[in-house]
């Protein structure tokens, strides 16, 4: 673990948290502690709850049992102020602009229209968009789209981000640009991130911790930290390190089904 | 489309218009269409201005009945889909009900709502509005249903509350689809109001189309069709710039042929 997020406070914790749907137990008494400014990653085999522990932590999906506290806080539903969230489709509206898509969350928060507008744009310059504010979804490409969809979750500046398979269905190109912005905004905001993916080089590029769960039920099975560097360089997803921690993750995934 | 191209096309549309009317008045004079039975311009303009321009009551009679159903219909018909489509148990409940009613040819009850609301316009209006609010129903269910509900999903992580998920979310995302449905509704409303006229009724165009066939004034029964077909011309138009002023954004987003 990193010195400066070692210290830092725990912002996530979830005691015990789990779901079943019917007969079906989705999630099965994962804990969990995640410390502020961490960037984390949740990988697993299909079907393992992934999504589901994700819903649960952004508060839209209430546990069976056990409990989660955001900041200390037992979380009681969406807490849209602390926790911003992206999907894995950019689910924009397709009447509304760039600009307007990312104001959505103030907009229902009746922030002023000026202060919305400021904040749209400092957050689409942020994700790279500047040039983009005006234009409608489907005058925007895949990674733009999913660029508009970051900055709409980044936009009531939370302190946590969780993202569900948010690159997951960009082309390859595109996917690791988008890795590359996704940690300099992380650098830039300070934010505590949970991750979702399929993609292991992608968990161990981006993550300081990679979470492996396990199914039948789902629940966490491994903590692996991730020992390379920061700042991460394109170039570490081919070094033999990430490599050996991509073999020991995939092991693990397997071993989990 | 530019707006020269538009009147191009209105000024083509028109000179065809012309070229059909100057035809059928050609074959009438040199004796081609026997007048009793295909009428002619001439003697369809002789029938408009008989009786101190009479036909224009009936035109009246029947637009306000159109109006009024269509308005009933849709109001109700919008209202019911939207609030069965949001409730899930309501909607899986409501489908076979609604599918069962509209397999039903209404027209049976036609003679039991001219008892029920007499032989004027309220059994007219009655009639349309009953035929039409079931498809309209119907689609706009379905179509608030069918919409993703990653799109819930997001908008409730954002903070909006359940009615605002609806309300700013699933019905805009459903427009398309609701429109759809009442093209349909208004389409059933000309068809039954006409014929409701027709059938039993003292007033309106189906009425005056009806009864002067019966003396046989041609004239006066193409005068009747004409009217008709202006009538469902105009409220075509009407839903072609909704369609266009609401839901742009689906023919946009929609794949260029």
């Amino acid at each position: 673990m990193r010195d400066e997020v070692r210290m830092s406070p725990e912002i996530i914790v979830s005691n015990a948290v789990s779901r079943s749907f019917g007969s079906f137990t989705a999630i099965d008494k994962v804990s969990l502690t995640v410390r502020e400014g961490q960037f984390i990653t949740i990988v697993g085999p299909s079907g393992c709850g992934k999504s589901t522990l994700l819903q649960i932590l952004a508060g839209l999906v209430a546990p069976s049992d056990g409990e989660v506290q955001i900041d200390g806080e037992r979380l009681n539903g969406p807490r849209p102020d602390k926790i911003g969230m992206v999907f894995q489709e950019p689910l924009l509206l397709p009447w509304k602009t760039a600009a307007e898509n990312v104001e959505f969350p103030l907009l229902l928060r009746h922030v002023a229209a000026n202060q919305r507008r400021e904040r749209s744009l400092t957050l689409l310059d942020l994700v790279g968009l500047a040039g983009s504010v005006d234009k409608y979804p489907h005058q925007l490409s895949g990674g733009m789209k999913q660029r508009v969809a970051i900055a709409r979750g980044l936009v009531q500046n939370p302190r946590i981000v969780l993202m569900d398979e948010p690159f997951a269905a960009l082309d390859e190109q595109t996917r690791s640009r988008m890795w590359g912005e996704l940690l300099r905004i992380w650098e830039r905001t300070h934010a505590t991130i949970l991750f979702v993916t399929h993609g292991l080089l992608e968990a161990i590029y981006l993550a300081d911790t990679v979470l492996v769960m396990g199914t039948n039920p789902g629940r966490i099975i491994a903590h692996i930290d991730v020992p390379l560097p920061r700042p991460r360089t394109y170039d570490m997803i081919g070094s033999v390190e990430a490599g050996q921690l991509r073999n020991h993750i995939w092991e693990l995934v397997a071993s989990g089904q | 489309m530019s707006v020269f191209g538009r009147q191009m096309r209105w000024v083509r549309r028109t000179i065809i218009a012309l070229l059909c009317i100057a035809l059928w008045e050609l074959a009438f004079r040199v004796g081609l269409l026997n007048p009793i039975i295909f009428g002619a311009p001439s003697l369809v303009a002789q029938a408009a201005m008989s009786d101190g321009l009479q036909f224009l009551q009936a035109f009246q009679v029947t637009l306000v009945e159109i109006a009024l159903a269509a308005l009933i219909a849709c109001v109700g018909g919008v209202v019911c889909g939207v609030l069965l489509g949001a409730i899930p148990i309501a909607a899986i409940t409501a489908t076979p009900i609604l599918s069962g009613i509209i397999a039903i040819p209404l027209v049976i009850l036609y003679p039991v709502f001219v008892v029920w609301f007499g032989i004027g316009p309220p059994s007219k209006v009655v009639y349309g509005a009953a035929i039409a609010f079931f498809p309209i129903v119907l689609t706009t269910m379905l179509g608030v249903r069918s919409v993703d509900p990653s799109f819930a999903l997001m908008a409730a992580a954002m903070g909006a509350p359940r009615w605002r998920v609806l309300v700013s979310v699933m019905v805009p995302l459903a427009l398309p689809a609701m429109i759809a449905g009442l093209r349909i509704g208004l389409a059933f409303i000309i068809i039954s109001v006409v014929q409701g006229e027709m059938v039993a009724s003292y007033d309106g165009l189906g009425f005056w189309i009806s009864y002067h066939r019966t003396i046989f004034n041609t004239g006066h029964v193409y005068l009747g069709i004409i009217l008709t077909l202006i009538l469902a011309g105009a409220l075509n138009e009407i839903l072609s710039r909704l369609e266009r002023r609401y839901s742009g954004w689906h023919v946009q987003t929609q794949p260029s042929l």
